[in-house]
């Protein structure tokens, strides 16, 4: 069931991660029924299946992908409220 | 009974994103103008450390490198590598940081970053380019991949300090 007037969670990938996933950007309804269970970071990364291969769903995520919410690096047990833009980032390879 | 610390203005911090190669040394020169042009007293300019990265012409497997694309999170990536240079600046009370870094496709022998660092001393402004080189390149949300026969690799992790 969704609820329209409740805004959605945008999930964006980069680098590696993107291309495993094949998209870099969607939105997701969290389940906003009165009662239901905060989505952390994540538990999307687990719903979405972003460890990559079939029947990966509910997988842990690993210790080396960070998670960013709003633009500002969160830990990934942080609970999602709508509207949020979450990120899954692999390891930085700056400079 | 109170004390009193003289209340230091916030360093200017200027941060570059930038789409097409660049002269560093072009870049530093244009930034010690703005600085100067702010007054004397501006920054303390004494001392002055720079730190300019360029692309290495292999790859981390040792083929010859076409090209290194850098891939970043746009908003993020500017607003961490700020936050990363005010923290380093406040930690080490220096008086301006710059920090210049291209994104896209950086061909062999171009400069890829540049950090500079005025302070009052050889030591803040030293070890804060240091520091700052090393935060931005584990902390602000950029992605390397190499380019080499026409394939593209992410890059796993980064090269020995």
């Amino acid at each position: 069931m969704t609820h329209p007037s409740v805004p959605p969670v945008r999930v964006r990938l980069f680098a590696g991660l993107r291309e495993r996933a094949g998209w870099g950007e969607r939105l997701i309804h969290l389940d906003a029924r009165p009662g239901a269970q905060r989505t952390t970071a994540a538990d999307l990364w687990g719903q979405l299946a972003l460890d990559g291969a079939p029947g990966e769903e509910n997988a842990e995520l690993p210790a080396t992908v960070r998670v960013a919410i709003n633009q500002a690096f969160a830990a990934p047990d942080s609970p999602l409220a709508p509207g949020d833009e979450v990120a899954f980032l692999p390891p930085i390879t700056g400079g | 009974m109170s004390t009193t610390s003289p209340v230091r203005p916030a360093p200017p911090i200027e941060v570059q994103l930038l789409e097409a190669p660049f002269q560093p040394l072009e870049r530093l020169a244009a930034w010690q103008r703005s600085l100067a042009a702010e007054g004397p007293d501006a920054t303390g300019s004494a001392a002055e450390s720079h730190f300019i990265g360029r692309v290495r012409p292999t790859t981390a497997t040792g083929e010859p490198l076409e090209a290194l694309e850098l891939e970043h999170y746009p908003g993020m990536t500017e607003s961490q590598l700020r936050a990363l240079a005010e923290a380093c600046a406040a930690l080490h009370g220096v008086g301006a940081v710059l920090v210049a870094h291209r994104v896209g496709r950086v061909r062999p022998g171009e400069a890829i970053v540049l950090v500079a660092v005025q302070a009052d001393r050889r030591g803040p402004a030293l070890r804060c380019v240091q520091e700052l080189l090393e935060d931005l390149k584990h902390h602000a949300p950029f992605w390397k991949r190499e380019w080499s026969g026409g394939r593209g690799t992410w890059v796993a992790g980064n090269t020995p300090l």
